[in-house]
């Protein structure tokens, strides 16, 4: 199953992507998630100022078959969230790497190096499948 | 477990669909995109392998008589070539599955039933037979099952030369039709609320019916969205609305338990049976219910929980079917679906969230 896997971004075995700013974390899921989840109806995320640890669920995706919750990658304050996102979620299965869901304000910087880069991510999907 | 698989299953792979396991099989979900294959079966044409689903067979000189005692709907009073949906139910009104049969003549009964209940189904019936004059047989491993649905089912089924325009056959019937020096069982039925028609076939006979239908622009279609087009026309699912807890009378099926039958297994139960739930159609706008959420009245007391819930692809809202405690049952008919710790107010609905089209 051939899947987009940008070289600029890293990755989470729980299948998110996250573009790195300094001490600010953009978040989003893969090509490889929008795909197995189908058409996305419905999504759900956290208030602004909401504290994260990672591996947190931090909300939700549905497509109309299954509900899949969302992990915080890093641990932080949710600093900004894409409301024109949850109004329309099916942008995620069309650009899932321009349809970013929140940023977080790093807590504990140190956590970026367990991110996964693209090779590794693309050899996790491999393994799994 | 090795998962079994139809004798189609070649075709779901050179379609690229999604698999999964289900009642043991390794069943098509989804092919390219489950709204398109909603709206195909609603507007258009679809198809859905369902060979998986299981054919018993009930034939004899009491085979009528049998099977009018087996279930609790009227197949003594049916015309032949009836199809009749109906509840199959334990001595204590309990069900047992829920299942269609072909009355294709007074000697001549097919039953079909659910794929995760065929062992379950076929032992309780060997177990009720007794005296009764007939041949049963389970001849699930014969069929292979295409339900072909959606308003252009007809024309497709004329186009290929399977169907003539036969006067009679209306909605809710069954025919064996000869073709292709074989003989396919049509059946004007389905699961999704549309016209349409099931094909009881060989397995060869599935594969040639299968590409000719693709040829003709038939969209394939797989369990989801079969699954999302029961529920917009609110049919209920074994394992959901029914099982084997529950019978017919707490998911609004009394319409197909005739209680002036002389007698059916689970009679006498039933008519003393006070209804434990009261089935809800319930709507929401924001969120979509799931199997299991449960349900609060204002006052924040659990009175019942959601027995299927998905998006409907038709009014793009969630929707619900919901089991009510019948003390519990809320005067101001208020309903709150929990999800994710958050109270979402429910609107109930009367009338199935979607008007299928069916003759």
């Amino acid at each position: 199953m051939s899947t987009s896997i940008p070289n600029n971004l890293q990755y989470t075995v729980e299948h998110e992507w996250t573009q790195i700013n300094g001490d600010v974390v953009v978040i989003g899921i893969t090509d490889f998630a929008q795909s197995s989840l189908g058409d996305i109806v419905f999504m759900e995320l956290p208030e602004i100022g909401r504290k994260l640890n990672k591996g947190q669920a931090f909300g939700v995706v549905e497509s109309i078959k299954s509900v899949s919750d969302l992990y915080a990658p890093v641990s932080g304050e949710v600093i900004e969230m894409n409301a024109d996102l949850v109004n329309s979620p099916e942008k995620c299965n069309k650009s899932p790497y321009e349809s970013w869901m929140i940023k977080i304000k790093l807590s504990n910087p140190s956590e970026v190096k367990d991110l996964l880069s693209a090779d590794k991510y693309q050899e996790h999907i491999n393994n799994a499948h | 477990m090795e998962l079994k698989r139809t004798h189609l299953y070649d075709q779901h792979v050179k379609l690229k669909a999604k698999l999964v396991p289900f009642a043991g099989w390794d069943m098509p979900v989804q092919y390219n995109n489950l709204k398109e294959e909603v709206l195909a079966v609603r507007n258009n044409v679809g198809m859905f392998d369902v060979s998986h689903m299981g054919e018993f067979w009930v034939r004899g000189k009491q085979a009528l008589d049998f099977v009018d005692h087996l279930v609790t709907n009227d197949i003594k009073n049916a015309e032949t070539n009836k199809a009749i949906y109906s509840p199959l139910c334990r001595e204590d009104g309990t069900v047992i599955d829920d299942l269609i049969v072909y009355k294709l003549a007074a000697d001549n009964i097919l039953i079909c039933v659910n794929a995760s209940n065929i062992e379950k189904d076929w032992q309780w019936i060997l177990s009720q037979k007794g005296t009764f004059q007939c041949e049963l047989s389970n001849e699930s491993d014969h069929y292979s099952l295409i339900a072909l649905q959606g308003p252009k089912a007809d024309s497709i089924l004329k186009k290929i030369g399977l169907l003539t325009n036969d006067v009679n056959f209306v909605y809710y019937s069954a025919k064996e039709f000869p073709y292709q020096n074989e003989k396919v069982i049509i059946a004007r039925t389905g699961y999704t609320g549309e016209d349409g028609f099931e094909l009881f076939c060989s397995h060869k006979m599935a594969n040639t019916l299968w590409e000719k239908f693709l040829s003709l622009g038939v969209t394939p279609c797989g369990l989801g969205a079969r699954d999302v087009l029961r529920l917009e026309v609110c049919y209920p699912l074994y394992g959901h609305e029914l099982n084997d807890e529950v019978t017919p009378l707490d998911s609004s099926l009394k319409w197909t338990v005739k209680m002036n039958k002389t007698q059916f297994i689970g009679k006498d139960a039933l008519a003393k049976y006070q209804p434990r739930f009261q089935l809800v159609k319930l709507n929401l706008e924001k969120a979509i219910p799931r199997q299991d959420y449960l349900i609060e009245n204002s006052e924040g007391q659990v009175i019942g929980k959601v027995t299927s819930g998905t998006m409907s692809v038709v009014t793009n809202s969630g929707i619900a079917l919901a089991h009510i405690h019948t003390n519990l049952y809320p005067k101001d008919e208020i309903f709150n679906i929990v999800i994710r710790d958050k109270r979402y107010k429910a609107t109930l609905t009367k009338k199935p969230f979607v008007t299928g089209g069916h003759k």
